[in-house]
């Protein structure tokens, strides 16, 4: 509990004072600076001078000079002494009566005004109302009276302002501002002796105890109370602290923030304001007197006196630290605010926070922990390097000294507990993790994020790849052999990619693939290199591991090719041709390349259609001369040649035709090709009389006739239906085809013609289909046109009107009207109309221009509008 | 006391009176470190400060003891709330807040909220021995306790000596010996409680009700106190608070 808050340290001793004079004893002491003034019960006042200084420990110690000594000349002690220093004058307070005298030369300075006898009390007002910096105001409790005297002292008088009236004869006060604070026989009060309203504290016996009234501050006054308490209360007779627990012989108090310092009988006890714990206590027999003085307390037995020197807050707070006390160090800290200059606390109270942090991390208590190391804004590697390996050898980092904790690293600290060191580690990732997300790691981003790195590496964290993956400053050096030390070769490469160097990232990871190396984390590492290749910029190493990835699987490894991105820029695209050359030998990728490039790209180059193609007819070719290919397998090759062949116009017929020639089962393929050249009766011969399959011819009627206009596609079906019915074919004419035809396509038919050639004996229900189809689609397409010619009239005549009414009104040429130029009459309906619709004659127009060769050029514009 | 460190100005002000040894510092420390330890006898008082919402309530623990009597009223001075504790197990100490500690009362403010609070209840009733983790609902605190102790098997250790009438009863007398206005004052249905700073049975429902009553009184004095003094550390957390807002 206890804290070394004050040391006590003598300042005039025995000898100076009264020497071996046993009666002699101290009755009250004042000091003011380095002046100390002792009066004594023999009627002396002494003058010392208090010198510090400090010894050569470190210690503060005191020496004392003693100035004077002055006999007042009365057989009375000297009850009180306060100094007011602006006059230079001593108030005394012996033999009931206050009088003057000079601070340097203790004589007596005769006063005028107010004669103040029978005074059994007074205080000094450290927060006065007047602002006349030359007086010293003052309440004096006089014998005989219930009331307060409110007094001001001036260099050379005293004069009474104020008598205040009190319910019972005060024993002691204090004052501050308008405030009085009391303690009467029975109980304590506030008077406010402006507005004299007053308000009763708390009841307390003075006979019983003697009572203590200490003004602590601005309007907050320290009492003491029953059961011994140091009791807080404001002017408005609030308690805005919880009382401090004294003993029950309590004879003075004194404060010295953020401590309360009292003295009983034995002891000196130090009670902090803040938490209102007891945090010292100093045996001290005799004493006799306790006070502050402008923040230096004071203690005197009856012979000596002796300071309490406090000690320095930091070491304090270092002492509370020593003792893992962390809330208190922090609570003392923050107490101390308003006692040390802003910069240098804060300062301190970092460090305060830092250290406090490292105590509750050594504890494990690693929520708080992190809170105080975020509040003292730590520098993260102090703690990085608390764990062996993590910080990059490069790193510039040392430990703040003196340092901030005491241990040397992770395993002093853990005292070889691995539970303990996996909790840490874990720890620091998420401290990590949360620096690396906020601002806080500027400057030494390289120190964190190399030791996340670490950290993740060894215990195999998923994140790992994530933090590769993402934006990151991981030295290479430094976590390459760590990344290799625990197997992480994927991740190895992640990051010789993200350093720029490709070619290692590659060698590691084909390495892991080739099996020469062991690292799990990615199954379809494979997939992920060729994916890889396919955006690598560098084209060198897409060559040099082209190879590799086409031997381990041509269907994955053209991936590399076909996957690459197309963007407009000419560096780092890879030329078609190239590739295809150098896929020569990889069949199969070679077919899935070409496939890409015609179907998936669209390219639209002779080369590679023709290629593809042949490719496809090779494959089919291939299939057909061996006996162990499937059916499946063989209509599934040539579904894709028919599909080239049918939908791409840019291959080589000839030459595919030629290739196709000798098949007798390809008849499609040739009734395609023959198609694309125009041959559409090689075609249809084919499709009926060698493949024998009406639908086909269909089919190819309508895909033949796909991009042309319907006379074409009628000249098709013609061209089917004649080859149906003609009879010198073997077997004669196809009659139920031809019907067929005619009755699903009635409506592409020229209906006349196909009459004409159909032989007589055919039954009109047989071609009933067909006759109404054609019907109706003659109707349709008669009625269609005329409303569509209707629609075009009626648009006609609306542009007609419109223009009418654009061009204005009708102009009036009568017989009765005169033109403008020559007033003569119209004879004769041709005129010229002047701009503005204003009709001349045509022969008065041609004579004005011909008057005005000048202006001829300026109405240009107008007289060419005539009509 | 670590929650004390920040020294915000609190907004309102709440006191436990009661005789000793009924369980005051047991009420708020259960209130506040959610855990019961047995206490030594409070010295003077002690306080703590309770973050609520964006309030803070200063909530005084009291010593019991008859030699600090006197200070009480120095405690109770401009509360807005005081709790008057007894012990269920102890007709005395019911007498005790209505002879010696109702008086005490009389610097609080005037619309001061009283609770009477019967503490100790795991001793007498069993349906109050549960170890209460959640909170329980403040409708159930007030009437629920006196009618239903005869249903659940009865395994008192102790005999009850206050039940929730009597204390009833005194709070209806507090009513009228302030002069309060009935019909305004909260019931006494509401404001009667029985809790258990052992087992934390109703002592969250208890708190959370007074802070529920204050609150009104911390607005009015907010507004009141438009004071003339500026506080720059309130002014920066509203503007940061700001801040989005105009930016948005």
């Amino acid at each position: 509990m206890s804290v070394k808050a004050f040391e006590l340290v003598s300042a005039v001793e025995r000898e100076q004072l009264m020497g071996e004079k046993v009666r002699i004893t101290i009755e009250c002491i004042e000091c003011c600076g380095q002046h100390l003034y002792v009066g004594t019960n023999d009627c002396f006042i002494y003058h010392f001078l208090l010198e510090e200084r400090t010894t050569t420990k470190g210690r503060l110690a005191y020496s004392s000079q003693k100035l004077l000594q002055k006999y007042l000349g009365l057989k009375k002690p000297v009850a009180e002494l306060k100094a007011a220093s602006a006059l230079e004058r001593l108030i005394v307070l012996c033999d009931a009566t206050i009088a003057l005298v000079d601070m340097v030369t203790l004589e007596p300075v005769p006063s005028g005004g107010a004669k103040l006898k029978g005074v059994t009390a007074f205080c000094i007002n450290e927060n006065p109302v007047t602002a006349d910096p030359f007086c010293a105001e003052m309440a004096v409790v006089s014998a005989r009276r219930r009331a307060v005297q409110i007094c001001t002292v001036h260099e050379d008088r005293v004069q009474m302002l104020k008598e205040v009236a009190t319910p019972e004869q005060p024993c002691t006060l204090s004052v501050d501002g308008y405030f009085l604070c009391l303690a009467l026989p029975t109980q304590y009060m506030i008077l406010n002796y402006s507005t004299g309203a007053s308000q009763d504290l708390f009841p307390y016996d003075s006979e019983e105890r003697k009572p203590i009234v200490k003004r602590i501050g601005r309007e907050e006054f320290l009492l003491a109370a029953p059961g011994g308490l140091g009791m807080f209360a404001s002017a408005e007779g609030i308690s805005q602290r919880a009382p401090v627990s004294w003993s029950e012989s309590v004879i003075g108090a004194a404060v010295c923030f953020p401590y309360v310092v009292a003295l009983d009988e034995g002891f000196v006890t130090v009670h902090s304001m803040l938490d209102q714990q007891l945090k010292q206590t100093l045996s001290f027999r005799e004493g006799h007197i306790l006070q502050d003085f402008e923040g230096k307390v004071v203690l005197a037995s009856t012979k000596a006196v002796y300071v309490l020197v406090p000690l320095p807050l930091e070491q304090q707070i270092q002492d509370l630290l020593a003792g893992h006390r962390v809330e208190e160090a922090l609570t003392l800290t923050e107490g101390a605010q308003r006692n040390i200059p802003k910069d240098k606390f804060q300062i301190l109270h970092k460090r305060i926070l830092q250290q406090a942090g490292f105590i509750q991390f050594g504890q494990l208590q690693f929520s708080e922990a992190k809170e105080h190391f975020r509040k003292g804004q730590l520098d993260v590697r102090e703690l990085i390097s608390l764990y062996p390996l993590l910080l990059p050898a490069s790193s510039s980092f040392t430990r703040c000294h003196p340092p901030l904790h005491e241990f040397a690293d992770l395993n002093h600290l853990a005292q070889g507990d691995q539970e303990k060191v996996q909790r840490c580690k874990r720890f620091l990732i998420s401290y990590l993790r949360e620096v690396r997300s906020s601002e806080s790691a500027n400057g030494f981003r390289e120190d964190v994020d190399t030791a996340l790195l670490k950290l993740y590496a060894e215990i195999g964290h998923e994140s790992l790849l994530d933090l590769l993956a993402s934006d990151n400053a991981c030295l290479l050096a430094d976590s390459a052999p760590w990344l290799e030390k625990h197997n992480r070769y994927f991740a190895l490469g992640l990051l010789y990619h993200y350093n720029g160097q490709d070619s290692s990232a590659l060698q590691m990871w084909v390495r892991v693939v080739n099996g020469d190396l062991q690292d799990s984390t990615r199954a379809d590492l494979f997939e992920y290199v060729v994916d890889f290749l396919s955006f690598c910029s560098n084209l060198d190493l897409v060559w040099k591991y082209a190879d590799w990835a086409l031997q381990k699987d041509q269907k994955i490894g053209v991936q590399i090719f076909t996957k690459r991105p197309i963007s407009k820029e000419t560096t780092g695209q890879l030329n078609p041709d190239e590739v295809i050359k150098y896929l020569e030998k990889h069949h199969q990728a070679l077919v899935l390349y070409l496939e890409h490039l015609v179907l998936e790209r669209r390219l639209q180059k002779e080369k590679y259609h023709t290629h593809l193609a042949v490719l496809y007819a090779d494959r089919v070719l291939g299939l057909l001369s061996r006996p162990s290919a499937t059916v499946e397998q063989l209509s599934s090759a040539r579904e894709k040649l028919q599909r080239l062949l049918r939908e791409s116009s840019l291959y080589r017929v000839q030459l595919l035709l030629g290739k196709l020639q000798e098949s007798e089962v390809l008849l499609t393929e040739r009734a395609t090709l023959h198609g694309k050249l125009e041959e559409h009766d090689k075609a249809l011969h084919i499709l009926v009389h060698q493949l024998k399959n009406s639908t086909a011819a269909e089919d190819y009627c309508t895909w033949a006739s796909e991009d042309h206009d319907p006379a074409h596609r009628q000249k098709l079906f013609h061209q089917l239906l004649s080859v149906y019915l003609d009879p010198d074919v073997p077997g004669g004419a196809q009659t139920m085809e031809a019907v067929d035809l005619l009755n699903r396509h009635a409506d592409v038919f020229d209906a006349v013609q196909v009459l004409e050639l159909l032989p007589e004996a055919w039954s009109l229900t047989l071609l009933r289909p067909f006759l109404c189809g054609a019907l109706r689609a003659n109707i349709h397409a008669r009625r269609t046109s005329q409303v569509a010619l209707g629609l075009a009239r009626a648009e006609n005549l609306q542009l007609h009107h419109d223009r009418l009414k654009y061009r204005g009104g009708p102009v009036f040429v009568s017989e009765k009207r005169g033109c403008q130029l020559c007033h003569n009459t119209f004879r004769e309906p041709d005129c010229v109309c002047l701009p503005g619709g204003t009709p001349i004659h045509t022969h008065c127009a041609a004579q004005r221009l011909q008057d005005s060769p000048t202006k001829r050029r300026l109405d240009h514009g107008h007289t060419s509008n005539h009509t | 006391m670590p929650a004390a460190r920040k020294m915000r100005k609190p907004d309102i002000k709440m006191v436990i009176l009661g005789d000793m040894n009924v369980g005051k510092t047991s009420l708020l420390h259960r209130y506040t470190e959610r855990s019961f330890k047995d206490t030594l006898s409070t010295v003077g008082g002690a306080f703590f400060l309770k973050q609520w919402g964006p309030y803070n309530i200063s909530i005084w623990d009291t010593a019991g003891r008859e030699q600090f009597h006197g200070l009480g009223s120095m405690y109770c001075r401009g509360a807005s709330a005081i709790i008057l504790t007894y012990d269920v197990t102890n007709w005395q100490s019911l007498v005790q807040l209505e002879e010696c500690f109702l008086s005490l009362t009389d610097s609080a403010n005037s619309d001061c909220i009283f609770a009477v609070v019967g503490n100790k209840v795991d001793l007498t009733d069993s349906y109050a021995q549960v170890e209460t983790s959640k909170d329980v609902g403040p409708e159930e605190s007030g009437i629920s306790a006196a009618p239903s102790c005869a249903a659940p098997p009865h395994t008192p250790t102790i005999h009850k000596q206050v039940h929730q009438e009597d204390a009833m009863a005194l709070y209806n007398r507090i009513i009228v010996y302030k002069a309060l206005n009935e019909g305004t004052s909260p019931l006494a249905e509401k404001m009667c409680f029985e809790t258990s700073a052992k087992t934390g049975y109703n002592v969250d429902s208890l708190f959370e009700t007074l802070f529920e009553l204050v609150l009104p009184s911390i607005i009015q004095k907010q507004a009141r106190a438009k004071s003339p003094t500026v506080c720059l550390e309130e002014y920066e957390e509203k503007a940061r608070k700001r801040k989005p807002d105009c930016c948005t």
